[in-house]
């Protein structure tokens, strides 16, 4: 006998006929099976002892204060999650059809019980609920998951990188841990002279319609680079993009557009309203945008000025989205890790980090590590860098 | 997490005031947002984060949102902002709203 035979299986009986009730609780604790079973004799009584760990409901259909299939919609509305079989008195074929198509697992006629019946029709009831939960909850995350995943493909572009001057490395970590995603989003592109472009951008706000339109302003960038526009001309073509696709007015973007030349030695910056990336080489700074432009859809037309910085022979450029400065810290200003706390945290990082992905797996841990869990937030890294 | 933000609408010199209190993030701009749908069409709105210690881009979104409407409204008003802090201005400035916003630095300015 296997042990999970042994386990009580807990019954409510709702039978308003006290000789019925007395019958069929006899015949249960006969059973070689344990079962611990509780009456009601009314709908309102069962209902108050739905909760406590029932796991099958044996439902006599007459009830005094419920009539027809009231009182099965009302028990499994109240208890999803419970098995419940109809008796019946009658030889009322229809109405225990029906019944079944409602929701209940089975039915009994009530003259023909035995235990050996009434003890396989329980527990094969709870298996058989207890399974159709676990696949419909199954199923839930199963496309919940795969909806993710679609955006996330969406959102976070492979980086067509072909050249061997520069590496690159790039992480994604949804907000809160959860499966469903944000708006963060990051391209890259070499084009045929030799010049890299590079977009990190972040969708206000967190769910499946910021992550959308986060997919749309990628591929619109990644459209707009290929096609040519010049890197000044970009920002107001994603604006507009951004203005016809989103849902509703309050949405709005920022987003960080650079292009590295193709000797490595200097890279153009366009901010609209988005952190400006840190330059890792000797030292560790943020690369200062003196007057940032507006975010993208808040009414300003313009103002995304370039700022071109010239970069030393070996240097990292690790792009990011707010949820890694955001996350809360016990030591840094303000106790957030901000801006001069990453400063503070990537040198020592970067020396014992043995690749990219390394390092940016330790800005992660770092920020989770601070925030006492995961961040609220979602982070996206983009780390590229001249060998 | 409650202790840590307030926010108080009252009517002064024409205008609804708008005060938060404490961190403006992920789990408190909702209460924000909440009250500054509630506001009546009026002309001229004025959020005093004067007593914020903290403001991430949820908040901002709903600064945003917020500033959009009162501009787009029938009203045709205007939302200003009360910044005292630096944290709060340094924020403004990274995402360039400092120039999207009227920024004061006092409410008395704000109101005038």
């Amino acid at each position: 006998m296997s042990i999970a035979t042994e386990v009580i299986t807990r019954v409510l009986l709702v039978e308003d006929d006290p000789g019925d009730a007395l019958l069929t609780t006899e015949l249960l604790g006969e059973a070689a099976h344990p079962f611990a079973v509780r009456s009601a004799s009314k709908l309102s009584e069962a209902l108050e002892h739905l909760h406590g760990g029932v796991e099958c409901v044996l439902l006599d259909l007459g009830l005094p204060d419920a009539t027809g299939l009231d009182a099965l919609d009302q028990i499994l509305t109240a208890a999803p999650g419970v098995a419940v079989i109809v008796l019946t008195g009658r030889a009322d074929h229809d109405l225990a059809l029906a019944a079944v198509a409602r929701g209940a697992q089975d039915y009994l006629r009530k003259g023909q019980l035995d235990t050996e019946l009434l003890s396989r029709s329980v527990r094969y009831a709870v298996e058989r609920k207890r399974s159709e939960d676990a696949a419909r909850r199954l199923l839930a995350n199963e496309l919940l998951a795969a909806e993710s995943a679609r955006l996330e493909r969406g959102l976070l572009a492979r980086p067509m990188l072909d050249t061997s001057d520069l590496a690159a490395a790039t992480r994604y970590r949804s907000g809160g841990g959860s499966l469903l995603l944000g708006g963060d989003f990051y391209d890259a592109i070499e084009l045929a002279d030799g010049s890299v472009r590079i977009i990190i951008g972040d969708v206000a706000g967190h769910g499946a319609d910021e992550a959308a339109i986060g997919v749309a302003l990628r591929i619109a960038w990644r459209g707009l680079v290929l096609a040519g526009l010049p890197a000044e001309a970009v920002f107001t073509s994603l604006q507009a993009v951004l203005d016809a696709e989103r849902p509703h007015e309050a949405m709005f973007a920022t987003a960080c557009d650079a292009t590295i030349a193709p000797d490595r030695r200097s890279v153009v910056l366009r901010v609209a309203g988005h952190p400006p990336p840190l330059l890792i080489a000797d030292e560790v700074r943020t690369v200062a945008v003196r007057e940032p432009g507006p975010p993208l859809g808040v009414g300003a037309d313009g103002g995304w000025d370039a700022r071109a910085i010239t970069l030393p022979a070996r240097w990292s450029l690790l792009f990011y989205t707010d949820g890694i400065i955001e996350g809360r810290s016990i030591d840094g200003a303000n106790g957030r890790l901000g801006i001069p706390g990453l400063v503070r945290a990537v040198p020592a990082l970067a020396s014992r980090a043995r690749d990219l992905g390394e390092l940016l797996d330790e800005l992660l841990a770092l920020a989770e590590q601070c925030n006492g869990g995961p961040v609220a937030d979602d982070i996206a890294l983009f780390l590229i860098s001249a060998r | 997490m409650d202790e840590l933000f307030q926010v108080k609408v009252r009517e002064q010199a024409g205008a609804s005031v708008v005060s938060a209190e404490g961190e403006v993030d992920v789990s408190t701009a909702p209460a924000l947002r909440q009250r500054l749908y509630e506001l009546p069409d009026s002309a001229k709105v004025v959020v005093d984060l004067s007593e914020v210690t903290f403001l991430d881009s949820t908040g901002l979104g709903v600064l945003v949102a917020a500033l959009k409407r009162v501009r787009e409204s029938d009203a045709g008003g205007d939302l200003r902002l009360v910044v005292t802090r630096p944290q709060v201005s340094k924020v403004l400035e990274v995402t360039g709203l400092s120039t999207v916003f009227s920024v004061f630095p006092s409410l008395d300015e704000a109101l005038a």
